[in-house]
């Protein structure tokens, strides 16, 4: 979950009339974690869903609204204007078809205000724009820019200065030679021409979704921004923009609309969305009877606006809440207006009896007769490495099941089978006190359309005077005790095992395992200084299915 | 402190204050005990500083076949010399009667001036009444003597003989009392008395894993709560474990950084054709993008047990249900005190009467009560597939701080309707673990899978 740092003095100026403590106890009731506080800091981790939980400014909205300081829909005033156009070339159309955008103006720019806003820009790049994919932002200083503009393509030898450079560069090489260009580069293909949008003068302005002009540079001198927006979807680009413009109207910007026009692209309208919801369904879900009055209430302390109609609750979404999609949401929005800490927990009588699988009460019952044999059960990892389930104890590997990029160099592979785990445990404990008698039972893996899961269990027995009978007679009273059942043990090969003091385990005609003294290639391997005997069997077919 | 004394103990000390060094065989026919009685005796005594074992090494001699031969018809030059003392004999005779020692024979008499050569006649000159070797051999061969009264030089030459003596190395051990011992008085204590307050030695409980005994205690505890266990694989296709739960493809949670992608394995049968078309279209609605089957086909091992009981509703459709999934699930994670690729969950669902928030919280808080947290709190959070969602938040009077456990919600009706499910499903779950590590005071959860036998056969089972 991302995680957004804040500031208590500066929350508090945002959201007026509200004591750091109110602040601190209602965070985590917006669903924002404290990670850590440290006096005026705080930083808390916020859903990704909401991406407008990104700055203060966002996160001050929802306050207001739990602390019942301000109330209902946060409406976004866009005033109409013809000076800003943005036209559209059809050649976008296959590379990345979509622009949008807003401008904002007499705002005052900080230092704090840059880093909130760049932490915003990530988010939306990180979450909803799919690492820029689907959509990404350019936020740009107005004044250094001439309208109107074009959303064109250029081909990749086209020279423009980049933010953070004092000299020109061509596509190529800003896609070769910048973090962003190898980083986001992969997005265009190979496709020869590239996005770009050049203001009236043919200045390059950006050139999505990889890097702005130097020149439109944001600094604390900026007062006016051109925010643009591109994407493969002209609602997630939509969206994206919805929620930079909610957030710079509430740092004290004045929205501007701009008109675009061209293939497919129109001008955004960031309208507020209508969402009929039923009293019941939120009453039924949450347990609770409350009045349409008190749901109204609960919508407005969300910053959500509703009115009562005979089809039910009809709740207007503004455009930056995305996140919902249709009446269970708003069923949310309730229970977090009214207070999650105000909902008391029920506790109805089941209507079902409730029962242990018989797989698992086979298992305990195998698990309780190797305990009641002096056996210490022992859990290792069905991830593995190559290392133990194969080099240590000599076998063969076949049908590996890897896992792709594990970033643990231990657990890159699913085990076959248990006993390697357990002489690497004996092997752990070579200055623990003698006997060391381990069993594990765990799940084991096996390539077969896709992929076949079987319980085994493996024994292993350690001491300066185990031998092959001792570890059989275990055998022995595990299968009569747990199962009812005979076994034989006929003379057989394995590559762990010391030859001629290894057998095969044989019940009503069927071979379930291995049993014998470990050889002492593998136990000298592990340094383990006493012998070791041990088996390992095959309980799915035995007692499961 | 009064001192108690076992039967055996006394009859040791009994005797060794009569006999104050003495071998454990001697023990033996002394105190008429057994060979195993008296081994532990001297070991129980020994730990109590009341006896001294001295370990001592001598060497015994026996004869070998030259040795043995000699012994019973004399040294071969002894011979020679009494072949020879009533005049001269003939050498052919002498070396028929000598056989094979005629030479060694013939050589060291020659050497000592004791014989002459005539001719092919042998004819004695001096008579010698004693040969060196010869008293110690008689000495050996009756098996009488001590090492004292061995003479060195003799046994020197005996033993550059060959095969007439044979060396054995004899460990002794002797027995006897320390000076704390010698004035003890063992007839004061009681009859039949043992020492009650000696330190007994360790020995070690077998035992099922720790964390296997949580597993089985929440186990139980939602099964008396209504609860039944449904099982499922721990390799998955992204179909049940992202698709079907409403996480689109693009999502980053489903990138290789977090999930476990088999190498190069899919599924053919992921699901019937009108659960794949109802999961396809209510992501293209949802999340507007291309939805592709082949990527719901590759195995990932499972990231939550979630998968399970999803899997489960949509085949069965119940109208009134409890059940849960208990179970390994993976993450790629780097692993540190924190964070394990592999670790438990449980996860359940309630579907029917009373499938409201509160009761689902009420649930919870009777399970935490169960396992001893009384402490609790509910804060919102976020799942992709369900709303609302909440967590419980537990107090660790350990850490001094809220720490975050199971999460809960109702399964958003994206996840529920393209599944035919009709029914509003409530569905919690967490990590084991954490409980795990909370039961037994632990910060780092490595330890579960260490398998540090000082740790697991010391872990308090009763908590």
């Amino acid at each position: 979950m991302p995680v957004v740092e804040l500031s208590y003095s500066r929350l508090q100026k945002l959201v007026g009339r509200a004591s750091k403590k109110q602040i601190s106890e209602s965070l985590p009731f917006l669903g924002l974690d404290i990670e850590s506080e440290e006096k005026d800091l705080v930083r808390v981790e916020y859903s990704p869903n909401r991406p407008d939980y990104s700055t203060d400014f966002g996160i001050s909205l929802g306050l207001q609204g739990l602390l019942g300081i301000k109330t209902g829909s946060y409406k976004l005033k866009i005033k109409k204007s013809n000076d800003y156009k943005i036209s559209v070339n059809p050649s976008v159309s296959k590379i990345r078809p979509f622009v949008t955008g807003i401008i904002a103006r007499n705002g005052k720019i900080d230092d704090k205000i840059i880093k909130q806003l760049m932490a915003m820009q990530e988010d939306l790049h990180f979450g909803i724009g799919r690492k820029r994919k689907k959509s990404s932002i350019g936020i740009h200083d107005l004044d250094k820019i001439s309208f109107p503009l074009t959303y064109t393509t250029s081909n990749r030898n086209f020279k423009f200065v980049p933010l953070n450079s004092e000299k020109e560069s061509t596509i190529s090489e800003i896609l070769q030679n910048t973090e962003v260009g190898q980083d986001y580069g992969s997005i265009l293909g190979n496709s020869s021409k590239v996005p770009i949008i050049l203001d009236s003068n043919g200045q390059t302005v950006s050139f999505p979704p990889i890097i702005n002009a130097a020149i439109t540079t944001v600094t604390t001198k900026t007062k006016n921004l051109f925010v643009e927006v591109t994407g493969i979807n002209k609602d997630d680009a939509e969206d994206m923009l919805s929620v930079v413009a909610t957030i710079l109207q509430t740092a004290g910007f004045d929205l501007v609309s701009i008109n675009i026009k061209g293939t497919k692209n129109t001008t955004p309208k960031l309208a507020e969305r209508k969402i009929i919801v039923n009293p019941s369904l939120i009453n039924e879900s949450l347990g609770l009877d409350l009045k349409n009055s008190e749901i109204i209430t609960s919508l407005k302390k969300s910053r959500l606006d509703a009115t009562i109609t005979k089809k039910g609750i009809i709740c207007n979404i503004p455009a930056y809440r995305f996140d919902i999609f249709g009446p269970m949401d708003l069923v949310e929005e309730v229970a977090l207006g009214y207070g999650i800490e105000k909902l008391t927990p029920l506790l109805s009588p089941s209507q079902t009896l409730g029962h242990v699988n018989p797989k698992s009460s086979k298992l305990k019952s195998t698990s309780l007769t190797l305990v009641g044999l002096g056996y210490l059960e022992a859990l290792n990892s069905s991830l593995t490495s190559k290392k133990i389930l194969y080099e240590m104890t000599n076998r063969k590997p076949e049908n590996i099941i890897s896992v792709l990029d594990s970033k643990s160099q231990e657990h890159t592979i699913l085990r076959d089978s248990i006993l390697p785990g357990l002489l690497e445990n004996l092997s752990r404990n070579i200055h623990s006190q003698y006997p060391q008698k381990l069993f594990e039972v765990g799940t084991v893996f096996s390539k077969n359309n896709p992929v076949d899961e079987k319980i085994h269990l493996a024994v292993v027995c350690a001491h300066q005077d185990v031998h092959f009978t001792e570890v059989k007679s275990i055998l022995q009273a595990l299968m009569k005790t747990s199962f009812d059942l005979q076994v034989d043990t006929k003379t057989f090969s394995h590559e762990t095992f010391e030859e001629g003091k290894t057998a095969s385990i044989i019940s009503e005609g069927k071979n379930i395992g291995v049993i014998g003294e470990i050889n002492s290639k593998t136990i000298e391997g592990y340094k383990i200084r006493v012998p070791v005997v041990g088996f390992e069997i095959n309980l799915s077919g035995l007692i499961f299915d | 402190m009064s001192q108690v004394f076992h039967e055996i103990e006394k009859k040791i000390i009994s005797v060794l204050k009569t006999d104050s060094k003495l071998n454990p065989e001697k023990l033996e026919e002394l105190t008429q005990l057994s060979p195993d009685q008296i081994r532990r005796g001297i070991e129980w005594l020994k730990l109590k500083n009341l006896a001294i074992v001295n370990e001592i090494q001598s060497v015994h001699y026996s004869l070998g076949n030259n040795g043995l031969e000699s012994y019973q018809k004399g040294l071969p030059e002894r011979r020679l010399l009494d072949l020879v003392r009533n005049g001269p004999v003939k050498i052919s005779e002498i070396q028929q009667q000598l056989g094979s020692v005629f030479g060694p024979a013939m050589g060291l008499a020659k050497k000592n001036n004791w014989i002459e050569t005539q001719g092919n006649e042998i004819s004695l000159k001096n008579y010698p009444s004693v040969i060196p070797g010869e008293k110690t051999l008689k000495q050996i061969g009756e098996e009488k003597y001590s090492e004292s009264q061995i003479d060195q030089n003799d046994l020197k030459i005996l033993l550059q003989r060959p095969d007439f003596l044979v060396e054995n190395i004899v460990k002794i051990k002797e027995i006897s009392l320390s000076d704390n011992a010698k004035s003890l008085d063992i007839t004061s204590s009681a009859q039949g008395a043992i020492d009650v307050e000696a330190k007994a030695p360790e020995v070690f409980v077998a035992r099922t894993h720790p964390l296997r005994d949580t597993i089985d205690e929440i186990r139980e505890i939602f099964v008396t709560l209504g609860f039944s266990e449904i099982y499922g694989n721990m390799t998955q296709p992204s179909f049940w474990n992202f698709d079907a739960l409403f996480t689109p493809q693009d999502h980053p949670a489903r990138e290789l950084q977090d999930t476990f992608y088999l190498d190069g394995v899919s599924s053919k049968i992921i699901g019937t054709k009108e659960q794949i078309r109802n999961v396809s279209n209510s992501h293209k609605k949802g999340w507007r993008y291309y939805w592709d089957i082949n990527e719901a086909r590759k195995m990932v091992l499972r990231t939550h047990t979630t998968c399970v009981t999803i899997k489960h509703l949509a085949e069965n459709k119940p109208e009134e249900a409890r059940v849960f999934s208990l179970g390994p699930v993976f993450r790629n994670e780097k692993v540190s005190y924190k964070h394990l690729v592999e670790f438990n969950q449980i996860e359940g669902v309630v579907v029917g009467t009373n499938a409201n928030l509160r009761n689902l919280m009420g649930i919870q808080r009777e399970f935490y009560r169960r396992i001893g947290i009384t402490k609790i709190k509910f804060w919102p959070t976020f799942f992709p597939y369900t709303e609302p969602s909440l967590q419980t938040m537990v107090y660790n009077e350990r850490l001094g701080k809220w720490v975050e456990l199971f999460g809960m919600g109702i399964f958003r009706p994206e996840v529920t309707k393209p599944l035919g499910i009709n029914k509003p499903v409530l569905a919690w779950g967490g990590g084991i673990e954490r409980i795990a590590m909370l039961k037994y005071g632990l910060d780092d959860v490595r330890e579960f899978y260490n398998n540090n036998l000082t740790w697991l056969r010391g872990a308090t089972k009763c908590r």
